[in-house]
């Protein structure tokens, strides 16, 4: 046990912060309020991506014939701590690297390898989740949209919702029922499935979260091809319990709810604030919190680079950023009071994109659960 | 960086595990609950054994001090190891003789272990440097207590007597006090929790175990993130030699988790929870002496804020 960075990964950091520096525009931090949806990030992406691409940052940690340079785990969470510091510079991107491209190379065919781990490895394309639906929410395997086998392809028929991206993603990673007969876990596959198909229409749901935040997708005898099938027919959901591991930490949400602290500190400071007792309890409180989250994630990439399988570990990590997020995002209000309700300031943008942390990507009771059975070893209900 | 045990720092921990399977535990705990003593077998075994000099070792260090220091919270050892492994090495840079106990100069009189200590290490801000204070058989008058740990008053004229070290030497040992105690707390809520889960999965009410209920169950998961969180912040502080930062950030979270620990395996536990006769009690009235001790999570929060942003005491 240590807690150290080796020579290669604080050289490796170095190096990223002044690429950093060189690459985000000035006003960077303005363009960031809104998250990894908004359109000017979604655009900026591309871009970016390609830069870091360029620099064999993007992919590191794939192996070397998808892409990538067998970097080590942590070089990947190196990164991905100091983008989210940064609100995210990879925009949708993240979730393409962190668990798109890796089980689309655990469960994908030759040729859908060489379709999409090419172009996730250069950066230039984007992607959105199809896992929602609005009978199957925390309860996802109650999914009704059905896609039924018409000769070499499946008719889709369906709605998804929450997705977030849909506007500009080209494909979607979507998880459909195959078996119409099937119930719960069975009978479910996974594909993935080009948003420009004729029959898929999208809607966005106005929110307070922000502009095209979430919207609906809808899917009217859409023709996917049986070859963007990811894995096998009907037992889709090991396909979906592998990519949702990945999912609750490829996301380093802490790293930006310390950064929003630092921020709501700064601001404090200029407002000679800081010498009051109750905002530092109030600044110590969220800091310890956002520090327990970071060793926590911490933990699962170690897990990883240990070539351990995915573990409830995972589950304790997306808790405790979720308490990050939420402390610091409440704090922000509580410091600034009735100022914070101008729409668009640094206490009211970082508010709007914490408060869904509990919900998005699974409700922590969900969490909950798989720690108290999978982590604590509580019987089932 | 690397979560998992060396093989060096695994035997380390079966070694000081195997000791205190024979020496320490909950019933030995309640034993000396009882009569308020201070378990001196147990602290002459593991100095024996070379547990207290692991922070000095030349192939170990304070990590390897606060993996010993963690093993004896967990099982209960009525000992200051956390004073004596963890901060005199870091303060006094050698071994002080033990017990050892903290203090802080201008604080509460009564201090953990402060009735058996031979040795004082007192914070002393005013005087700007740290004390070690030599202490004799009826210096301090024993407390008694329901806390969990005997305790002592100890007068303040004494507190501001002793050898005063370099200047600063109060924030280093302020530091280190921040990381034992939350090293201490770690272990102790770790067991406090592991007594409550084993309790409530054979417990059973309206024909079943209380352990299946989800309301249950999310609370004693909300706990294990806490418990987990605060081992992985006081060994990551130890590691990294108790900087000002790190240290208050591992007690501020261990402290306020070590309240919801409390709070949560009480209330999980029932009545039994309360009894002698039930081993609770044990790990749970200590963490409520750790949560308070050296000024309390405010102290911690503060100080931790401070540090990283400015602003004055």
């Amino acid at each position: 046990m240590e807690f150290g960075w080796t020579e290669d990964e604080e050289a490796f950091r170095c190096e990223l912060l002044d690429f950093l520096r060189e690459t985000l525009p000035q006003d960077w931090e303005e363009i960031a309020k809104d998250g990894p949806g908004s359109d000017v990030q979604a655009t900026f992406s591309r871009e970016f991506c390609g830069l870091l691409a360029s620099r064999g940052w993007l992919t590191q940690h794939w192996p070397r014939e998808y892409g990538g340079r067998d970097a080590s785990p942590w070089r990947h969470a190196i990164l991905g701590e100091e983008l989210w510091a940064r609100g995210e510079p990879r925009g949708p991107q993240y979730m393409n690297v962190n668990w798109i491209g890796p089980t689309i190379m655990a469960f994908g065919s030759a040729e859908q390898k060489r379709e999409h781990l090419p172009r996730i490895s250069r950066g230039d394309v984007l992607w959105c989740q199809g896992f929602s639906e609005p009978q199957a929410g925390s309860d996802l395997v109650a999914l009704r949209t059905l896609a039924t086998r018409d000769g070499d392809a499946y008719v889709v028929n369906g709605t998804k919702i929450w997705t977030s991206y849909a506007n500009y993603a080209e494909f979607c990673f979507l998880v459909v029922r195959t078996d119409p007969e099937s119930k719960r876990h069975r009978g479910i596959s996974v594909l993935l499935m080009p948003m420009s198909l004729p029959g898929v229409e999208i809607r966005e749901i106005p929110s307070v979260v922000g502009e095209r935040y979430f919207h609906e997708v809808f899917l009217s005898d859409v023709r996917v091809p049986a070859s963007c099938r990811l894995g096998p027919e009907n037992d889709g959901w090991s396909v979906v319990t592998y990519a949702l591991q990945f999912e609750r930490v490829g996301a380093a949400r802490y790293a930006r709810a310390a950064l929003t602290l630092d921020g709501l500190a700064t601001r404090l400071a200029k407002e000679g604030r800081l010498e009051d007792p109750t905002v530092q309890e109030k600044l110590g409180r969220a800091r310890a919190i956002c520090e327990a989250a970071r060793l926590l994630s911490y933990r699962v990439i170690d897990l990883r680079a240990h070539g351990q399988p995915p573990s409830a570990d995972s589950n304790v990590a997306r808790v405790a950023g979720t308490f990050a997020d939420r402390v610091v995002g409440e704090l922000g209000l509580d410091l600034f009071g009735p100022d914070a309700f101008e729409y668009g300031g640094f206490a009211e943008s970082n508010f709007r994109l914490a408060m869904t942390a509990g919900v998005a990507v699974g409700a922590t009771e969900v969490q909950l659960n798989l720690i108290a059975q999978r982590f604590l070893g509580l019987p089932q209900e | 960086m690397d979560f998992e045990l060396a093989d060096d720092q695994r035997a380390i921990v079966e070694a000081v595990d195997t000791l205190l399977a024979q020496h320490a535990g909950p019933k030995r705990a309640i034993e000396l609950f009882v009569s308020g003593d201070y378990d001196a077998p147990l602290e002459a075994a593991l100095g024996k054994a070379g547990f207290l000099e692991v922070a000095l070792a030349a192939e170990a260090g304070p990590l390897e001090a606060a993996l010993c220091v963690e093993a004896v919270a967990r099982a209960a050892g009525a000992v200051a190891i956390g004073a004596s492994a963890l901060v005199a090495p870091g303060v006094a840079g050698r071994m002080l003789p033990g017990p050892v106990a903290l203090a802080s100069a201008d604080a509460s009189p009564i201090v953990r272990f402060g009735a058996h200590a031979r040795t004082l290490l007192v914070a002393d801000p005013q005087a700007g440097s740290a004390r070690i204070v030599a202490l004799s058989a009826g210096d301090a008058e024993p407390v008694r207590s329901n806390f969990g740990y005997p305790m002592g008053r100890v007068a303040r004229a004494l507190k501001k007597s002793g050898e005063r070290l370099a200047p600063g030497s109060h924030e280093r040992l302020l530091a280190w006090w921040r990381v034992a105690l939350a090293t201490e707390a770690a272990g102790t809520m770790r067991a406090a929790l592991g007594v409550t889960i084993d309790y409530l999965k054979q417990r059973r009410q309206f024909g079943r175990s209380i352990a299946s209920f989800q309301a249950v169950q999310h609370r004693l998961a909300e706990c294990a993130v806490m418990v987990e969180g605060a081992r992985w912040l006081a060994f990551e502080a130890a590691w990294r030699g108790a900087p000002a930062e790190a240290a208050a950030t591992a007690a501020a979270y261990a402290a306020a988790a070590a309240a919801r620990v409390f709070l949560e395996t009480h209330q999980l536990s029932g009545a039994i929870g309360y009894t002698r006769e039930h081993d609770l009690h044990v790990f749970s009235m200590r963490l409520e002496a750790l949560r308070l001790e050296l000024g309390g999570v405010g102290g911690h929060r503060r100080s931790l804020a401070r540090t990283r942003w400015g602003g004055a005491a």
